[in-house]
Formats: C-alpha cells, structure tokens, sequence
C-alpha cells in the first residue's frame, strides 16, 4: 500500500481544505523532524495484519515549525496518516470532528453492500518509542464511544514510521 | 443548509476551539458556542432516531457547557430529552453531561457547593424572563 497524504482531501471530501492543509503540513514536519525523506517506508498495521508500504508527503519547511505547537504536530501528524491509511484500507470517509467526550476523534462512513455504517475512530500520535501501549490506551477509550457500528483506534509512531487501525472487534448489530 | 455543509463547518468549529481551549485562550468559550450553535443545527436536521443526530444533540448540550452557558446546556437538554424519539441512552446521555458539570462546578467552588443548583435556577429564571422578568 502506497499512502499519498497529497491526496488526503480527495479521500475525505468532507474534510476542510484548511484543515486539510494543516494536518498534511504537521505530518511532514513530524516526519522530517525525525530525519525521514519523502518517500519513506513505512510498517502498515491492520488489526494485527502487517504489512510494509511507502508513506509520501509534499515536503514543508522546517523554518515554520516554531508556529506549530509540538503537541499538535505530532497528535494532527497522525490524523493525516491514520484517516488516509483508514481510506486506503478500508473505504473509510469522514462524516465530521466529534468533540472531547465521545470517546473518539472522527465519526467515518463506510457503504458495504448498499448498507452504511459508522466508524468512530480515536487517534494518536508517537514522536518517538513504541506505540503499544498507546494503541492499547485508546482502545480502551474508543470502546466508550456511542451510536457508532464499529469503534477503532488509529495510532502513528513517527521515529520508525509506523501506523497501526485497531478494531474494538465488538460489532454492533 | 446541508448536513454535509454542517458537518464540514462543525469539524472546523470543532478544531478552533479545541486549540483555543489546549492554549487557554480566552475566546475558546466564544468558539464553543459556535460549536454548540452548529451542533443544534444538525440536531434539527438530523431526527434523534438516527445516530447521527444523537450525536449533534450530546454535541450541542456539551459544547453549551464547556462554553460556560449553562442555561443554554439546560434549556437544549429539556428540548431533547422531551422529543418522543430520543432513545433511553440519548436522554440519560443528556442527564449526566448535566449532573457531570455540576459536580465539576461544586468541586471547584466547595463553598458555593450548595447554592450551585440555586444559583443556576436564578440564572435560568432571568435568561427566559429576560427584562421583563427582572422588572417583574
């Protein structure tokens, strides 16, 4: 799988394209800040499926990194990564932000067989180490969310580049 | 409008305000009741019989709150919680979103812990009498 972030708003239409823009720039920067050129190989993880896959951005200049808070670079990196690795894998489209409390970051969609379903997806960002216990974390949290049909965590390390969708694998009917 | 264009304007919303709040600037409670405006939008778009409306009607009553506009949380909560199709989850959503603030305001004020729900009850009773109420 070769994931794009340049084409992060033709897989998301609903996506704002300044937002859009924000995330793609946070994500690049994220990256080259850990030394990693445009395309880098990256370890693709899909409920415990692995596979390796090439991860490419349009290049951002590192002089602007004083505007971007170190937090949100990381956090808004990986919503860049996470929802154009959740498009590729599984047709995921956002339906919209949710806010701090739903237990999750996105409300997705999906159309399988003329029926649609709702992903929540809670997301996180690893500038350097291990995403397990991350993953784990947000897991835990995304399990919380409500009126959704299926619940996954997104989570992006960006030392080794990394990026792992876990299902809550609770299906609801 | 459309939901989608809503959706779009929430997220933005959303995102503003999340930000501003992270770096405690002042204005994040002006840009929560936008969110929380947006949020109503939707709930009347979106009947509380599909998911998706459920979630703008928690949306509108959580973003009232963390604006700082309790009256405001109440009055979308009452509306909610009268609609013949909110589910059993939604309403006990809307209540403890409600009961959740309260506790965090008592806590954070202990001496005034007991005259919050009075305090509220005054407020409440002048924002829907407005001037004429006060004159009254």
């Amino acid at each position: 799988m070769e994931i794009d972030l340049a084409d992060l708003r033709q897989m998301h239409p609903r996506l704002p394209e300044d937002l859009a823009l924000v995330m793609i720039s946070r994500a690049a920067l994220s990256l080259q800040r850990n030394s990693h050129t445009s395309p880098v190989n990256v370890r693709l993880d899909v409920d415990r499926a692995v596979t390796a896959g090439k991860l490419a951005w349009p290049g951002s200049d590192p002089s602007f990194l004083d505007q971007h808070d170190s937090k949100r670079l990381t956090e808004d990196g990986a919503e860049a990564v996470a929802l154009a690795h959740g498009h590729l894998a599984h047709g995921w489209r956002i339906v919209r932000r949710m806010q701090q409390g739903e237990s999750a970051d996105w409300l997705l969609d999906r159309s399988s067989d003329g029926v649609r379903q709702l992903i929540a997806l809670e997301v996180s960002g690893v500038a350097s180490g291990s995403i397990t216990s991350r993953l784990n974390k947000k897991l835990k949290q995304v399990l919380e969310s409500e009126d959704v049909d299926q619940q996954w965590a997104g989570i992006v390390g960006f030392e080794e580049p990394v990026a792992a969708l876990r299902s809550s694998e609770v299906t609801k009917p | 409008m459309s939901t989608d264009l809503l959706n779009t304007l929430v997220t933005s919303a959303i995102w503003r305000a999340e930000q501003l709040a992270e770096h405690g600037i002042d204005s994040a409670s002006l840009a929560w009741a936008e969110v929380s405006a947006l949020e109503e939008e939707l709930a009347k778009a979106l009947p509380a019989s599909q998911p998706e409306g459920r979630i703008a009607r928690r949306g509108a009553v959580r973003a009232a709150l963390k604006a700082g506009d309790f009256a405001r949380a109440q009055a979308l909560a009452e509306r909610y919680l009268a609609e013949k199709d909110a589910t059993r989850t939604l309403r006990a959503s809307l209540r403890q979103l409600l009961e959740e603030d309260a506790r965090t305001l008592a806590d954070r004020f202990r001496h005034a812990a007991k005259a919050v729900d009075d305090v509220r009850g005054l407020a409440r009773w002048l924002q829907e009498g407005g001037a004429f109420g006060l004159a009254a």
